[in-house]
């Protein structure tokens, strides 16, 4: 269970350039629950995701996971319960390691790291058993370098980065945005079996409509900084893209309202 | 060039070699451009010798002087990382502090060991003689050294260590706690460059307070020439070339010095050493098919 209780973020606070990002904010996400979220640019899709991995600090509210609240928690504290795959692929891996050294890492994620070898002859077989599952050929690669892969394989090792340890949330930050279709498909195919199989706890960023509504089991609108629209069950089936379309335009033409009310 | 030459040379190039793994730790695994080594190469040299001279164990004297460097290394990383000092400046800030405090340590510019107990005493009655003796024991140090930096770098920590070096943003996703691992990596990488100071005094039988100068270019040196022979990139061979760099870079000096026909004298060690930095920064570039045959795969 993840909670998000009244979070708001402000950045560059007390200074000309004060951008509030998330505004009293409230999400409850319950677990084995995968949740896709849309928004327009500056909406704070990235900033809440940032509030989960704990690279933002909150300005009000707490953030609860399991039961616990990790407010005030420093991201590799939280590395332990969550897992992230980001927009660029290469932020996700180590580009000057191996594709085992870095699937080592990940699979010592939010643990006591100690003396033993990272890459043993345990842990390679079962990393090539991992590799297997992509369908990429990579098993046969295991020693070399991450920066002689592509984008989109890349990407998809960071998917299984993600999972190689027990998380409570997933985050997926826009993480087929820069790569091609086809590949962005095989990424997204990927990410729907890893996160059925078992039955992972995932909020899934993304700029496609369609997306938000082909994947998972509830989608979220932001809109400056808080949920605008959280639709599940029947009522998301029944949605299609110009609904959400028009929805998204209603929303923005009711804050508009508001301000002109304001303002006037 | 004479046998006393040539084995000078190793013996140098060894001892150095303990500096280009410092500054390959710090520059290639943590990213972490350290100048720090100019001053704690002195104070290793300094704190050994001071203590040898005040009549303390030369061995026990040699892990003092090691932990005075691991104190420099932190004291960079926490300029660095708790004021946002850049790095590279920061380092500069505990190089020249730490010419103060190297003439403080010994009290005046140098400091002699003539007579006085060493590390190599207890094998100096084995027959071997001095000359082949010393690169011996600074082969066998920085083998010792070499292979447990390279399982270190290995082992999960130290993994954490590389990834922080390579993308701190992933290694903080991934629960590496990035700024002790800079801060375990300067200590080490300063650790090792004062033990090659404090090799260093007990090997020439001195200290002085401007040995310090020009020790991150020779250490740079030996990390490129290193990476210029052995192209790979695996760890091991990356750490070998380290140690072999330093060799030969020592060896390539000692031959452009010995060389009458160049009429190259001492003063000329710099200019030398800037030469080959830069043919061995520039030959890998280089469209040469000599290299392409004799390395047999493209560069990545």
């Amino acid at each position: 269970m993840i909670e998000v209780a009244n979070v708001a973020v402000t950045f560059n606070r007390g200074t000309p350039m004060e951008t509030p990002a998330l505004r009293g904010l409230d999400l409850a996400i319950p677990e084995g629950q995968f949740v896709t979220v849309i928004g327009s640019n500056g909406a704070g899709k990235s900033t809440l995701l940032n509030v989960l991995t704990g690279d933002a600090a909150v300005t009000q509210g707490r953030v609860l996971i399991d039961g616990q609240d990790v407010t005030g928690w420093p991201a590799p504290r939280r590395a332990a319960l969550v897992a992230r795959v980001f927009q660029d692929p290469l932020a996700g891996s180590c580009a000057d390691l191996s594709i085992e050294e870095n699937l080592a890492l990940a699979a010592t994620r939010g643990t006591r790291r100690g003396f033993a070898l990272a890459v043993d002859r345990g842990r390679r077989a079962a990393f090539r058993d991992h590799l297997r599952r992509l369908g990429l050929g990579l098993e046969n690669r295991l020693g070399d370098r991450m920066g002689l892969l592509s984008g989109g394989q890349r990407q998809a090792v960071s998917l299984l980065m993600a999972t190689l340890q027990p998380m409570k949330i997933l985050l997926l930050d826009e993480h087929t945005a820069a790569l091609d279709p086809k590949t962005a498909e095989f990424v997204l195919d990927l990410t729907r079996r890893i996160v059925e199989d078992q039955g992972l706890t995932a909020l899934m960023v993304t700029h496609s409509m369609r997306q938000a509504l082909d994947y998972g089991a509830r989608t979220l609108m932001l809109h400056e900084g808080r949920v605008v629209l959280d639709v599940a069950g029947d009522t998301r089936n029944g949605l299609d893209v110009p609904d959400l379309l028009a929805l998204f335009a209603r929303q923005r033409g009711e804050t508009l309202a508001d301000d002109s009310l304001l303002l006037g | 060039m004479s046998l006393v030459a040539f084995l000078g040379a190793i013996e140098i190039g060894l001892v150095f070699g303990l500096v280009a793994l410092g500054v390959f730790l710090s520059f290639r695994v943590l990213n972490f451009p350290d100048l720090t080594v100019d001053g704690s190469f002195p104070l290793g040299a300094a704190v050994a010798a001071t203590l040898i001279v005040h009549g303390v164990d030369p061995y026990a004297a040699t892990a003092v002087a090691i932990a005075a460097g691991a104190l420099a290394g932190l004291l960079t990383a926490f300029l660095n990382l708790r004021f946002g000092i850049l790095h590279l400046l920061a380092s500069i800030l505990t190089m020249i502090a730490l010419y103060s405090i190297n003439l403080r340590i010994m009290g005046r510019p140098n400091v002699a060991l003539i007579g006085s107990d060493t590390v190599l005493s207890p094998f100096q009655g084995l027959g071997l003689p001095n000359l082949t003796l010393k690169p011996l024991f600074a082969g066998v140090v920085l083998l010792v050294v070499g292979l447990l930096l390279t399982r270190f770098l290995l082992s999960a920590t130290g993994l954490a260590m590389r990834a922080t070096g390579s993308n701190p943003r992933m290694a903080r996703a991934q629960g590496v706690d990035t700024q002790a691992a800079t801060y375990v990596g300067m200590a080490i990488s300063n650790a090792l460059v004062a033990l090659a100071g404090a090799l260093f005094a007990q090997m020439n039988g001195f200290a002085d307070v401007t040995i310090g100068t020009g020790t991150i270019v020779v250490g740079l040196a030996a990390v490129i020439l290193g990476e210029a022979i052995f192209r790979a990139r695996a760890l091991t061979v990356w750490i070998l070339g380290c140690i072999a760099g330093s060799v030969i870079y020592r060896l390539a000096v000692a031959l452009a010095l010995n060389a009458s026909f160049l009429g190259l004298n001492a003063s000329d060690l710099n200019l030398v050493t800037a030469v080959l930095v830069a043919v061995a920064l520039i030959l890998p570039g280089a469209r040469n098919p000599l290299r392409a045959m004799i390395a047999g795969r493209k560069r990545p």
